[in-house]
């Protein structure tokens, strides 16, 4: 290694001399593969990832030194040794990266072939301690959503050009400094972490990753020490955050009312619940315990919370070594109420703490040595339920049986503990449920990560070597402590001089104490580890590279819960790239992914996904000298190959090859005896062995086109068809005749889709310092079912979803509701149970009179849309600074939940709820209470149907009925800033003080009232969250 | 350069191995279907996994156990606040997209019995390579899963008619053209089944002798029992030439019925019948008589007659029981069929709920106490059964001493006290063993019984007490109960069939008078010739086939009333379009006085068409596989 260093001195010839130097940009940073060119001789070298150079030349020559994006320089040597140099940004045109990370390496900016979004880290700064919040509208080609606002708990969905499979995994593929990671751990990063955010889209942008490529992959690098003296960066932020939109409830005196019609509009003969006496007497707000009106949001949920987030860098280094050593910390608190009578908190109080130190040493000249640990850490707080699961009661309790408490009365007045209110320890009191305990989660995700890279220029020049070993473990535990309420029920009352007597209905099964129950302990820990070899040379007008990379990868989660879970998820592969430039016009590459993966049978378990584009840069081409100045950059991009998925089945269908079999299920099981004294579990079969199941494979094809105009208008469009084949599927073609226990599976379900990407941005600095800036993106993203194994619906050609996108639902049409019994009568026979006037009609599509499966047709949009887009404009001079931001979405539906909805009838979101003897009876929407149809107005149109007080079938089918437009537009980001002048910060010592007020989903506009949009089907749940928030931040 | 050459070659070769052990996760341990037949402790657990797919009898309301015999007939109604799956089939909800009580996919409340017979096949294929089990266990095994097979065969084909029949498994990656199996015609069906049944008799043995641990599991009796009601449905009217289904066939132009009716199907079905009454005897089966425990008071003669008739339901493993379901426990059912408030210190209790509710034109059955119809007795005024009356002291056994009650209550045979429970009835047991001091039912308006709680009334006023054990006590915050296997067979069962088949082979005989009075003795009534004689307004009845045809169908529908034999027994006698379509009454129970109480109120218009005879497929089995057709109809 020494030796290769002497060779390069030696190499440089006695006669002439020898020019080293530094390169920088204005905001003194180094600048790597800045060419440095000698005017007379042409001899050429590029600066290192210090910005260092050096080149021999005679004590007269002239130095060219060059960058795209920068103002050339000419510099006189002039018997100089050092020659140190700050470049500038072209004229009228702001800095742009130049060099860009790609799979395993980075590439220069004009010769890119493939699909890559660079996404500065700036844009998706936004006053939340969550990062996958800000992604919707910021990326072209992301289709993102956001359905819930609970603290720790608002990861936004997000899909690389939308879905094309209909097969398990979905969502991209997420590298963290190179390492495969988690949603989770995507959110918990912090902004001001971020180097790079790159997005890669197309088949030669992932084929490197092979198999776990096909949905595209997100790759973010963290930043890297600087050398120079030591900078601090502080940023503080508090925020205040409420609700975006609740959900209105009727008033009490409306529920009963309607209850009692419920009843009795499905069964004359069934005694009502509440009596004239109870509806006349209860006022909500007055507050009486014998006639209670509870409104039970408000007992349990405050308006606001206030949050915080405190994140701290520094960053410097020397010649040896530089380092970026980063701490956050953020605190989110949830909108639950606490009651001062408990001493535990039972609020959601999530804090993350995360540390980074990235260290940069160089260990000899051409050999650097990075070290990255990191540790993220999560403290949760919370209610024994979640945050969700408390508002979802509240959408289950009875507002008029009961007060969440009763004050101590002189009968009581020994009572040490809350006497919650119940009415006869059956019904649901959330108040309680909240209130009882609470549950401490603890998550911790700690990595290490060491990579070494060799410049070979010794061999060869342009041969670097490199290799990166990588660990992480992460741990989760949760714990909850909690008491079992106590319940008092009202046992009579005196409604003249207003008094009652409360009884304790659960004296046998109530404690005061508090009980410990162990939660989940999950841990599980990943290796990783590649070594690759780099080359890259400029051969006159030849710019030639090639990369082959090998790399590892094994995670385990030892207490998977089953035996084919906690075995090792391997993957292994060979990957590489070649590229050819010529005279920075034409561009070629060629990548492959060689991959192996241990879910295959043997014959299956390696997959060969190559890759080739060519790019055109008209710009730099002869004839379009003249258009230059105007068109300053054209580039037409063409990308064509395959990329594969092993992640075809969830986590406990792994080995398809292998069948799974469960040797003691008791659900199969049998007992005999005369007493039942003899019995013995059974044998279930989950899955049958199928040796021939493989990857999912991905065939891209993309095509784009890069317009720099006037150097102020930016545009890139991309156009993509992306062709999915073999996507696992169900077999439907296996009638249960044929007796088995799960349906086979098999690769037969093949997606096309289709879209565009584009990115547009305006930037203009007017001479008085004043900038505007002016962005919009777009995703368009679509896709259709090509081949689906489906039945053969007789006569019914508008079943079959070839054609048709994925998740796009099939329903009934829904007619309007049944006038009268005689409409009833006359009307095709619908087939699903209980059904008369003021319930649902469908219409008979097949006309065969009666309405079965046959009768569905595509309905709406697909549930995930398929248009996402934002646009926002900046302002300001170097004092003050203005953005909006606006996204929206378009071209989904959503169905509002008619179970979860439907008013007095029990609902249960799993089988804890179902088991727990409890009454979960759904509240009345406001917006139901308002149109319902009912004997006495018969609105064939109303938005809920006849009232009921258990499930009508017939109602909660898949139809129109329920189905609304997603399509919405929000305010999702506003902020305004203020720079501290240098002279006032000077005397304090900061280099630079900013200080800003921002503001998250401030306004939405759609047509559907009823909850927040976003939330499509499941607005019951923790509604997405409206920010205030204050920041500032500083740099010393 | 050649030995570098090597070298390289050599590491290749080296690393591409270790690559290939690298994605070597699984070890060989991993369970799969071969180890559980590799010793018998396996496979028997894969007898019992054959043996659990058996229909849970007792079960009125579950997600995967439904009884539809109980909950789509006419025997018991609900109301909205308890609906088992099976009740929307009783109110003509029966759909093709999703039908209730389905058998053949296992869905809304139905086992999935192909799913059953497939893994009876799994047993079959496999039991012969565990080696450490002895010869004479296997062949038993082998014999019980041949049951089991057959059992759910014939459950499949008494519900849809022909059925494809499943004799071996299709392998798991056949072409789809070979899983598309057709139907097989219904004398084929039970043909099949009748063959694998005499296939088990061989090896089955002839009484279980440990019965700690084993009874409940599958002897010769249960088998020959079993294969009587086989052939008895075979031969009854719904599958032997039945003209309505002359033009049933499928797309390949196979008729799935006979249409020719075959005398001879009623001989083999009577042989059977001998043939396991003759068994059952050998095993120590017969009739029921109670004899009184030390710690009960005196018990008068009416009672014991009362405990004579409930307990040879309820009582569990008395001599009667051929085949108990010990994995269809009588519970919940107990639950369901008390009146909440019996105990009226406990009225408030949810202990006991008593949803089921037993329609009037059920308990219009029974007979008078002489042993005849209440609308053939002579001395009996049906006319006036509406009118009210009051109990007397003759009567204080049966109904409160001076309770207002309605004179349809009362000079019923002893069945009707001992398996209704109503308003002023007295209801023995329940921890009141005194005979002069027992619970009664008050459930008019306001009283303990009457409709407080929606989730648990009942909508008739009369409770199933055949159910509940006599020993149960009910407490404020549970229900104390003795439960007890379901009986699928018992004995009287037996008789019935044995004294139909007799008479549809030779018309009335004295051989099945002496089973039909067997049955009427124990149930405390004259014989049937002598009552007839004695009070019918149609005295001759006994003396013609047809007339001993209705008689033998009335005792039945009351000896076995609740026990999920009226539900298949009117379908395949073709009676079911005229009782299925009489509306379902009970008493005006909202009502407080006598007068307004003892009113028949219509709940529902039950309507039942030639479709409801079989179940309907459901519609994505056709549209899986387009050979098999739909039921007619549907």
């Amino acid at each position: 290694m020494l030796t290769a260093f002497y060779l390069i001195h030696l190499d440089a010839g006695a006669q002439e001399t020898l020019v080293t130097g530094t390169v920088k940009n204005l905001n003194d940073e180094f600048l790597e593969a800045v060419s440095v060119v000698v005017k007379r001789t042409s001899q050429t070298t590029l600066t290192n990832h210090l910005g260092e150079y050096s080149i021999s030349v005679q004590p007269n020559d002239s130095l060219i030194f060059s960058y795209a994006g920068m103002e050339p320089q000419t510099i006189g040597v002039s018997g100089r040794k050092v020659i140190n140099i700050i470049m500038r940004p072209a004229a009228g045109r702001e800095q742009l990266e130049d060099v860009v990370v790609v799979a395993f390496g980075t590439q220069k900016k004009s010769e890119i072939v493939g699909s890559v979004t660079q996404v500065k880290p700036e844009e998706l700064k936004i006053p939340s301690s969550n990062l996958t919040t800000a992604l919707a509208g910021r990326v072209p080609g992301m289709i993102a959503f956001q359905r819930t606002g609970e603290p720790g708990a608002d990861n936004a969905e997000f899909y690389i050009r939308g879905l094309t499979t209909f097969g398990y995994g979905r969502g991209p593929l997420i590298l963290i400094d190179g390492i495969e990671s988690t949603t989770n751990d995507l959110a918990r990063i912090n902004v001001d972490d971020i180097q790079s955010f790159n997005v890669y889209k197309d088949a030669t942008a992932t084929a490197l990753y092979g198999s776990r490529a096909a949905n595209g992959v997100i790759a973010i690098n963290t930043k890297e020490g600087k050398k120079g003296k030591t900078n601090v960066t502080l940023r503080v932020e508090t925020s205040l955050s409420k609700n975006t939109k609740d959900v209105e409830l009727a008033d009490p005196i409306t529920y009963m009312k309607l209850n009692n019609e419920a009843i009795l509009t499905r069964d004359p003969l069934a005694p009502l619940l509440y009596s004239e006496e109870k509806i006349d007497n209860t006022v909500p707000g007055s507050g009486s315990y014998i006639f209670p009106a509870t409104d039970w949001r408000k007992e349990l949920f405050k308006d606001h919370t206030i949050n915080e987030r405190i994140n701290l860098s520094l960053s410097g280094g020397g010649d040896v070594a530089k380092y970026y050593v980063a701490g956050t910390f953020t605190q989110d608190n949830g909108l639950l109420k606490v009651d001062k009578r408990n001493n535990f908190n039972n609020n959601i109080d999530f804090k993350t703490y995360s540390l980074r130190s990235n260290v940069n040493m160089y260990i000899f000249p051409t050999t650097e040595m990075i070290v990255r640990l990191y540790g993220v850490f999560e403290d949760y707080n919370g209610p024994i339920y979640s945050g969700g699961d408390m508002y979802t009661r509240v959408m289950r309790a009875n507002p008029v049986l009961f007060p969440p408490y009763y004050p101590i009365d002189e009968k009581h007045k020994y009572v040490t503990h809350i006497m919650f209110g119940n009415y006869d320890g059956t019904y649901l009191n959330p108040y309680a449920d909240m209130v009882k305990g609470y549950q401490d989660r603890g998550r911790s995700k700690i990595g290490a990560q060491l990579e070494l890279k060799q410049d070979l220029k010794a061999i060869t020049p342009g041969l670097k070597a490199r290799g990166r070993l990588s660990t992480d473990r992460h741990s989760y535990f949760t714990i909850t402590r909690q008491y079992i309420p106590f319940y008092y029920g009202l046992s009579n009352y005196n409604i003249r001089d207003n008094t009652y007597n409360i009884y304790l209905i659960n004296e046998a099964q109530g404690r005061e104490t508090l009980s410990y129950d162990e939660g989940l302990k999950q841990i599980n820990s990943t290796i990783y580890g590649e070594a690759a070899i780099d080359y890259y040379r400029t051969l006159g007008a030849h710019t030639i590279s090639g990369m082959v990379i090998g790399y590892f990868q094994e995670r385990l989660n030892p207490n998977a819960g089953n035996i084919q879970e906690s075995l090792p998820f391997r993957n292994i592969g060979l990957s590489g790239r070649a590229t050819y430039g010529y005279k920075n016009r034409y561009h070629a590459e060629i990548n492959f992914g060689y991959n192996g993966s241990e879910r295959f049978h043997q014959s299956h378990r390696w997959g060969f996904f190559p890759s080739a584009g060519i790019a055109w840069t008209v710009s730099n081409e002869p004839f379009f000298e003249n258009l230059k100045d105007k068109i300053n950059n054209l580039k037409l991009r063409a990308t064509y190959g395959y990329a594969g998925k092993d992640d075809i089945g969830s986590a406990s269908d792994r080995f398809f090859y292998l069948s799974e079999v469960n040797l003691n299920n008791s659900s199969y099981g049998a007992v005999f005896g005369r007493d039942n004294g003899y019995s013995r579990p059974g044998i279930s079969i989950s899955r049958y062995s199928d040796p021939n199941i493989t990857w999912e494979t991905s065939r891209d094809a993309n095509f784009a086109i890069e317009l720099s105009f006037l150097r102020k208008l930016n545009l890139i469009a991309e156009y993509y068809i992306r062709n999915r084949y073999n996507i696992l599927q169900q077999r439907s073609s296996t009638p249960a005749s044929m007796g088995l226990w799960a349906q086979p599976q098999t690769n037969i379900g093949e997606a096309e889709g289709k879209g565009v990407d584009i990115d547009l941005n305006f930037n203009h600095t007017f001479k008085n310092n004043y900038f505007i800036q002016l962005m919009g993106n777009f995703t368009y993203a679509t896709s259709r079912y090509k081949v689906y194994e489906d039945y053969n619906y007789p006569g019914a050609p508008w079943r079959d979803r070839t054609g048709y996108p994925i998740n796009q639902r099939w329903g009934y049409i829904a007619l309007g509701l049944f006038a009268d019994e005689a409409e009833v009568a006359n009307s095709p026979t619908q087939g699903f149970g209980e059904y008369m006037a003021g319930d649902i009609k469908y219409k008979d599509v097949n006309g065969d009179g009666r309405i079965t499966e046959l009768d569905m047709v595509p309905i709406g949009y697909p549930t995930t849309p398929e248009i996402v887009y934002g646009f926002g404009i900046s302002g300001g001079n170097d004092r003050f600074d203005i953005s909006v931001f606006f996204q929206g979405s378009g071209r989904s539906s959503f169905w509002i939940d008619p179970e979860a909805t439907a008013p007095f009838t029990p609902y249960y979101y799993n089988s804890d709820e179902r088991n727990s003897g409890i009454k979960y009876v759904n509240q009345l929407l406001k917006a139901y209470a308002d149109s319902y149809w009912s004997e006495d107005n018969r609105d064939l149109y109303a938005m809920w149907p006849r009232l009921s007080t258990y499930p009508i079938t017939n109602n909660i089918q898949s139809s129109t009925w329920f189905m609304r437009n997603g399509a919405f537009l929000r305010l999702k980001h506003i902020e305004i800033g203020y720079k501290f002048t240098p002279q006032l910060l000077k005397r304090i010592g900061l280099s630079s003080a900013r200080l800003y007020l921002s503001g998250v989903n401030l306004y939405t506009w759609s047509k559907f009232k009823t909850w927040d949009i976003e939330m499509a089907g499941n607005g019951l749940r923790y509604p997405n969250q409206k920010v205030y928030n204050l920041g500032l931040l500083v740099n010393f | 350069m050649q030995r570098k050459l090597f070298i390289i070659v050599m590491l290749i070769t080296l690393s591409l191995t270790a690559c290939k052990k690298y994605l070597d996760v699984v070890p060989d341990n991993i369970a799969t279907i071969d180890h559980a037949f590799n010793m018998r402790q396996q496979a028997e657990k894969f007898l019992f996994t054959c043996y659990s797919y058996l229909p849970r009898h007792s079960v009125l309301s579950g997600s995967a156990n439904e009884n539809p015999a109980l909950g789509a007939g006419d025997e018991l109604w609900f109301h909205n606040f308890y609906q088992p799956y099976s009740w929307n089939i009783a109110r003509g909800f029966q759909n093709v997209v999703n039908p209730y009580n389905n058998f053949w996919q296992g869905t809304q409340g139905g086992k999935d019995l192909y799913q059953g017979i497939s893994d009876c096949n799994i047993f079959l294929e496999n039991i012969g390579r565990t080696p450490d089990i002895d010869q004479s266990e296997r062949l038993r095994w082998i014999a019980e899963v041949k049951f089991l097979k057959a059992y759910y065969h014939y459950y499949l084909t008494r519900m849809y008619g022909p059925i494809p029949i499943k004799r071996v498994n299709l392998p798991i990656n056949a072409d789809p053209e070979t899983v598309r199996v057709f139907r097989d015609p219904v004398d084929s069906c039970f043909n099949y089944v009748v063959q694998l049944l005499d296939e088990a008799i061989a090896d089955l043995p002839d009484l279980i002798t440990n019965e700690a641990d084993e009874l409940g599991r599958v002897t010769k009796p249960i088998a020959l029992a079993i294969k009587a009601e086989v052939l008895v449905t075979a031969a009854s009217p719904l599958f032997n030439g039945n003209p309505d289904y002359a033009n049933f066939k499928d797309s390949r132009g196979v008729q799935l019925f006979n249409p020719v009716y075959d005398p001879e199907k009623w001989v083999k079905a009577k042989e059977a019948c001998k043939e396991a009454i003759d068994a059952c005897h050998a095993a120590g089966h017969k009739l029921y008589y109670y004899s009184q425990s030390v710690r009960q008071y005196n018990v008068p003669e009416v009672i014991r007659t009362q405990m004579n008739i409930r307990n040879a339901f309820n009582e569990k493993w008395n001599a009667e029981i051929v085949w108990g379901n010990t994995n269809s426990m009588v519970d919940n059912l107990q639950i369901q069929s008390t009146p909440r408030g019996l105990d009226p210190a406990l009225r408030a209790s949810r202990s006991t709920l008593g949803n089921c509710a037993v329609p009037l034109k059920i308990a219009a059955l029974y007979y008078s106490k002489n042993g005849v119809p209440i609308e053939e007795d002579n001395s009996w005024n049906y006319g006036a059964r509406f009118n009210l009356t009051q109990g007397t002291p003759e009567n204080k056994y049966y109904i409160v001493n001076e309770y207002t009650t309605v004179r349809f209550n009362v000079d019923r045979e002893p069945r009707y006290y001992a398996n209704l429970g109503f308003d002023g009835g007295v209801w023995y047991g329940q921890g009141k063993f005194d005979a002069d001091d027992t619970w009664y039912v008050s459930s008019k308006k306001g009283e303990p019984a009457a409709n407080i709680a929606n989730d648990s009334y009942n909508s008739t006023g009369i409770w199933p007490k055949k159910y509940v054990n006599y020993v149960n006590v009910i407490q404020s915050n549970t229900y104390s109960r003795e439960n007890y296997p379901w009986p699928i067979i018992r004995l009287a069962n037996l008789y019935l069939l044995y004294a139909e088949a007799l008479n549809e082979v030779n018309g009335p005989s004295n051989e099945v008078y002496y089973y039909l009075d067997l049955i009427r003795q124990r149930a405390g009534l004259p014989g049937v010739v002598d009552a007839w004689t004695a009070y019918s307004t149609n005295p001759t009845k006994p003396s013609t086939k047809e007339g001993l045809r209705e008689i033998i169908h009335r005792e039945r529908a009351i000896e076995l009333m609740f026990e999920g034999q009226r539900f298949w027994d009117l379908r395949r006698w073709k009676k079911a379009i005229d009782e299925l379509n009489q509306p379902i009454t009970g008493w005006d129970i909202d009502q407080v006085t006598p007068a307004g109480y003892y009113r028949e109120k219509v709940l529902y218009q039950q309507t039942f068409g030639l479709k409801d005879y079989l179940w309907p497929i459901r519609e994505v089995e056709i549209f899986a596989n387009n050979n098999t057709v739909q039921n007619p109809g549907w």
